[in-house]
Parts: structure tokens; sequence; C-alpha cells
């Protein structure tokens, strides 16, 4: 194996955040997003958040920077994620991850997102192909 | 959409991996932009004619979306400025009720490039209401 991935290894934290009003609309401008779930205070407090909470798929898109800047080396093949908490308006999202398993086909990594809850906001995972000799 | 556990088939709609767009959406999300981002389909899901479905279930039905989960499984990369084929499978199951949304993005020439998998916990306003 030519790239040396430890079983258990962290990755780098990464800090994303805080979002504003104007991030959130801005993300939903980009995205096509809309929902007034993450755009309107009134509707977000009227059924029981402080705040408006960010897009999952903002928070989730920023891993694949994060696993990038890790092991630019990698290819990632898969990504995907739980939106278990809600993070909200003005609070910042750590990111952080950790490699599960590592074989000569396939490096997988939990990684989780915390907002300001004990519980982590998002409880996701990642696939990623090492370099083919060919191409090492 | 109108009664529980329908599902509705949607595609292939010809979608392009649009650069500047792309390169938009990277930047947004933390990435450098010189590459489509994996969870650039994202935005596909949001096309009108797919979203419209969407709201209309949600606003007869008097739910709320909420995003529950979302995956994205490659087989190819995407290529900026490339055209592919989305096929979409909407699935409304009412226990726990929730729709999910499954996309597989082929080249033209049919070849698989990646699925994907939107779930949305729909939760009736009431509820969340009476919570607040």
């Amino acid at each position: 194996m030519s790239y040396a991935i430890t079983l258990g290894e962290r990755l780098p934290e990464v800090i994303i955040g805080p979002f504003d009003a104007d991030a959130l609309q801005h993300y939903a401008d980009i995205s096509g997003d809309t929902n007034p779930l993450h755009l309107d205070e009134k509707l977000a407090q009227s059924i029981g958040f402080s705040a408006p909470p960010v897009h999952g798929m903002k928070i989730l898109a920023a891993f694949e920077p994060m696993l990038k800047n890790w092991r630019s080396e990698l290819k990632i093949i898969g990504l995907s994620g739980k939106f278990v908490q809600p993070i909200l308006r003005g609070e910042t999202a750590k990111l952080t991850g950790k490699v599960l398993r590592v074989s000569d086909t396939e490096i997988f990594v939990r990684l989780f997102a915390h907002g300001s809850q004990r519980l982590p906001a998002i409880i996701g995972e990642a696939r990623l192909r090492p370099p083919t000799e060919a191409a090492a | 959409m109108q009664n529980d556990k329908q599902c509705l088939s949607l595609g292939p709609l010809r979608l392009q991996v649009d650069p500047v767009r792309a390169k938009t959406y990277a930047l947004e999300t933390g990435g450098d932009g010189l590459s489509a981002p994996l969870t650039y389909p994202a935005i596909w899901l949001t096309e009108p004619g797919l979203l419209k479905i969407i709201q209309e279930l949600c606003q007869s039905q008097d739910v709320i979306p909420v995003h529950e989960s979302q995956s994205f499984y490659y087989s190819l990369e995407l290529t900026l400025g490339e055209s592919y084929d989305l096929y979409v499978l909407l699935k409304r199951v009412t226990d726990p009720s929730r729709l999910i949304i499954e996309a597989t993005i082929k080249t033209t020439t049919n070849e698989l490039v990646a699925t994907i998998e939107t779930i949305l916990r729909l939760v009736p306003q009431d509820i969340l209401k009476a919570k607040a």
C-alpha cells in the first residue's frame, strides 16, 4: 500500500461559519434550495427554533474540500450524511473525521459536524479510493 | 402524488454541469472551484419541474419538508460543461412520513455516473406548531 493511512487517523478539524441571514439567502440563491424554513425567521420560530437552521447540504458539502485538503491524492467516490440536529443561523460548525476502515481499494471515513449542541448535527461517511499504482 | 405509497418517476432530464454555476457552488461550499463538486447534483434536485412536485405535495398535506439524509455515490466523475441524463424516482412512504428521492445520473450514452438519495421527513405543521 503506497498511501500511508492509519486506521484511526483523525482528519484536521475544520470550522465553518457562523452563517448570517445573508449567507443563508446566498446559499439558497446558488443552490435553488429556497425552503423558507432556512430563510424565514418567523416560520423557524413558529416551529420551535430560536433561529432558522442552516441548510444541511451547505454543511455536508463542506466535507468535500476538507477531505481533499487532507489527502488530495484520494478520489472521493461517496459522501453521505444524516442530519441529526440543526445548526442554527449564527452558529459555527466544527467538521471532524476519523478513518475507520482501510483496504487496498477503499478508505472509509466517519464524519461529524457539530454545532452548539452536544449531539452531532451531521453524522456522515465518506468513501475514498486510493490512487492506482499506475497513477501513483 | 395524491395518495400515500405512490411512486412517481421522472426523466431522463438532460442537464448540464454548468461551469459557472459549478464554480460558484464550489466556492460557496469551501471548494476551489476547479472541478465539479460531488454534491453539485443537489442543485439539479431543485429543478423547477421537480421542486414544484415537492412543493405541491407539501402544500396539499400541510407538511414541512425537513432534510433528513443525503447521499452521493459515484462510478464516474462529473465533468464541467458535460451534459448528463437524470432519472428520478419519488417515493412517498407513510411510516414514518417521508419523501424519498432516488436519483440516477447517467452519461448521454447510458453509462452510470452516480446514484443519489435524498430523504425528506414530512412534518405536519400543526405538530410543529404545537411543540413551539
